[in-house]
């Protein structure tokens, strides 16, 4: 399983450089393959778990952000409520996960649900680096992990990547 | 005012053009995109996006079902959100077959959208897609190929679809091939705008087109249409210089090799490609150079060494004549040699044939100076100065001599036509009625022919080496043999005055053996 804190690692490095306004050399957050790479990792996890019977044994109701995306409505949109967004869905995601795995018993599936919430908490810790403020956002519910987690890979395709992509500071960088 | 209203109908004919021709050429791309589908997509209705905010969903209905749009109601709803219908419209298809569209134009992505068609109330189609998901896009612009400077390499770059935040998600298929072959490669590059074929072959020219997909990690689709091809020919073949530096070096090895070999058998190579001709130049001095090849003339102002040599021809076979030597004794009477042994018993016991090459062989052997002169000054002396013979005599050799004595005993009866020099000794010798039995160790010679009339004696009948002279008119030939050539010369005797009555026959003795016969009445060519 692909473990993202190394390269996190440096993405936190970078941005906190990118804060400060430094020139940073390297911006690996800005590749769009470190996060192609945990959509990956969600879809598999999601494709994993989807003929999962009764649920993989989790029951309940989670809050999820909405992960639909106007680009007319997100392009009036600045940066920083678009990382708003993000970064709340992203807090939302990591509670939902941490519930589930208490839930499952299936070591296979733990180890999947523990990937992904790395995933979400390198992506998370990030966003909050940036310092920006906690803002509540549209929620839904979901009640069953294969939503759960079907909604987690759009969340990641669509808002947060949509982000990284046109993050000033990648923009910078691009070609 | 006419040329406002001029203007403004100019600008809006302008306009209209334009639209019509994006119009068309919109229907067009439409066409072919529903063409695709109508291949790529199984579910109904199918539906794509052509950019960030457009959804186009369609199906097609069969002649006996269609009807008109109105009979028909599309209804889609967003996740947790209140459902909405869209308008739809129909155009005619190929076959019979109609088609119905509805288009959104504005959509939102990364959600379920759940779409549903009616017709007359009655749910007709049911799907539930992601519009991110269904990108059918138009193919990339500007597909232009270039030279790299390198052989077998073409660039192809092109414009990729203006979708934004789109551009790193695109995957682009390249296709190429020889024109007029349906033979091809592909190759996939993502997120790019430029490619470079390579392996392609020299001085060929290549069709390539190229078309377009989202990868499907966040966006999917279907792939687009093909561009129009593109034609280009590669750069000319040239010579790898590695290859033509190799082929130079293996070449002027093997010249060298062959150029050994050759230098190694040169002779025998010449031998048998440039035989040499034997020529008989050699033999013939002076055939080639002086006549020309004329043998004719060549024999007619050749010296005659040839036929002064009969030995060249005939001397392994035929013995030479024997020879005579004349000579007179002034000297004291020196010792009678003995005769070898072998030549007495030779001569005295064998026949004439035999008896001649032994003489022959004998008086060689007896020279011990070649001293041919010696004998002639030596009787040219003795007729000058007539005088008794001394014991200096002349021979103070053990030269034996013999003298030819031609005696007119029957007068006019001349020798038969023989040739002097091919008769054998005794036929020379031999006279039908004298005999000249001697004494000497010559031993006789017997007169079995009886033809001439010629007498000889031998030094070797005087023993005593007394010379008496034969009486008037003895005429003589002195032989010197020095073993290199012979010398002749006619003399006389004492009375060498009375010269005028007798006629002293000469000629030339030449030591050959000719086969012909002289007429008769050739006057003998010994003197006498």
């Amino acid at each position: 399983l692909f473990s993202g804190t190394g390269p996190v690692v440096v993405l936190l490095t970078v941005l906190q450089w990118a804060g400060r306004g430094l020139p940073s050399p390297v911006r690996p957050i800005c590749d769009p393959r470190v996060l192609d790479r945990f959509i990956m990792e969600a879809r598999d996890t999601e494709t994993a778990l989807r003929g999962c019977k009764a649920g993989c044994g989790v029951t309940g109701t989670f809050v999820v952000p909405l992960t639909n995306v106007d680009f007319v409505v997100w392009e009036t949109k600045d940066t920083e409520e678009q990382a708003l967004e993000v970064q709340s869905g992203m807090s939302l995601f990591g509670q939902a996960l941490g519930a589930v795995r208490e839930s499952v018993s299936r070591v296979a599936v733990q180890i999947l649900i523990d990937n992904n919430k790395s995933n979400i908490h390198s992506l998370g810790q990030v966003l909050r680096s940036l310092h920006i403020q906690h803002k509540e956002v549209k929620q839904s519910r979901v009640s069953s992990l294969s939503e759960l987690l079907h909604v987690h890979t759009n969340f990641l395709r669509g808002k947060v990547r949509l982000l990284l992509t046109n993050a000033p500071a990648c923009q910078q960088n691009s070609t | 005012m006419t040329n406002d209203n001029l203007n403004k109908l100019l600008v809006f004919c302008v306009l209209f053009c334009a639209q019509k021709t994006s119009i068309v050429h919109g229907a067009q791309a439409l066409e072919t995109k529903v063409a695709l589908l109508l291949h790529a997509e199984p579910e109904n209705p199918k539906c794509f996006a052509e950019g960030m905010s457009d959804l186009t969903c369609f199906w097609e209905e069969d002649e006996e079902r269609t009807g008109s749009a109105d009979q028909y109601s599309f209804i889609y709803t967003y996740q947790n959100e209140n459902s909405s219908e869209c308008s739809i419209t129909a155009l005619p298809a190929a076959g019979g077959k109609r088609l119905y569209f509805c288009r959104l134009s504005q959509t939102q992505l990364f959600v379920p959208l759940d779409i549903r068609v009616f017709r007359d109330d009655l749910l007709i189609h049911n799907r539930s897609l992601f519009i991110e998901l269904v990108f059918l896009l138009d193919p990339p612009a500007n597909l232009t190929l270039t030279s790299t400077g390198t052989q077998g390499q073409l660039k192809a770059s092109w414009l990729p679809p203006s979708l934004k935040y789109m551009g790193d998600s695109m995957m682009y298929e390249v296709s190429y091939a020889m024109a007029g072959s349906h033979i091809g490669k592909v190759e996939e590059v993502q997120a790019s705008s430029e490619l470079i074929l390579r392996g392609l072959q020299s001085g060929t020219k290549y069709k390539v087109r190229i078309r377009v997909k989202l990868d499907g990690i966040s966006y999917s689709g279907y792939w687009s249409a093909w561009t129009d091809p593109v034609l280009m020919e590669t750069m000319p073949g040239d010579l790898d210089p590695l290859i033509v530096s190799l082929s130079l070096i293996i070449s002027l090895v093997l010249t060298l090799l062959s150029l050994l070999v050759l230098m190694s058998h040169r002779r025998f190579l010449l031998k048998k490609i440039w035989p040499i001709i034997p020529t008989p130049e050699s033999k013939f001095q002076g055939l080639f150079k002086v006549y020309g090849g004329d043998f004719q003339e060549w024999l007619g102002h050749s010296t005659g060494g040839l036929w002064l040599r009969p030995a060249y021809f005939y001397s392994e076979e035929f013995p030479a004549p024997l020879e005579v030597l004349s000579e007179v004794s002034l000297g004291p009477a020196l010792p009678s040699s003995a005769l070898p042994p072998k030549a007495s018993e030779a001569l005295g016991e064998e026949d004439e044939d035999e008896k001649l090459k032994r003489v022959d062989s004998a008086l060689e052997g007896w020279r011990e100076t070649p001293q041919e002169h010696w004998p002639m000054d030596q009787l040219r002396a003795i007729h000058q100065h007539p005088a008794p013979w001394t014991q200096s005599s002349l021979l103070e050799s053990h030269d034996a001599y013999v003298t030819l004595n031609a005696q007119n005993h029957s007068g006019e009866e001349l020798l038969d036509d023989i040739l002097e020099e091919t008769l054998p000794l005794q036929v020379l010798f031999a006279s039908g009625r004298t005999s000249s039995e001697s004494r000497s160790d010559l031993g006789s010679f017997q007169q079995s022919s009886g033809l001439g009339r010629l007498s000889s004696q031998s030094s070797f009948e005087y023993p005593n080496h007394t010379w008496p002279p034969k009486g008037p008119g003895y005429t003589y030939m002195a032989v010197a043999d020095s073993g290199v050539s012979m010398d002749y010369s006619p003399m006389s005797s004492s009375k060498i005055d009375d010269i005028g009555k007798g006629v002293i026959y000469t000629n030339e003795y030449k030591n050959e053996i000719p086969a012909h016969r002289r007429p008769i009445g050739t006057p003998i060519p010994f003197a006498f």
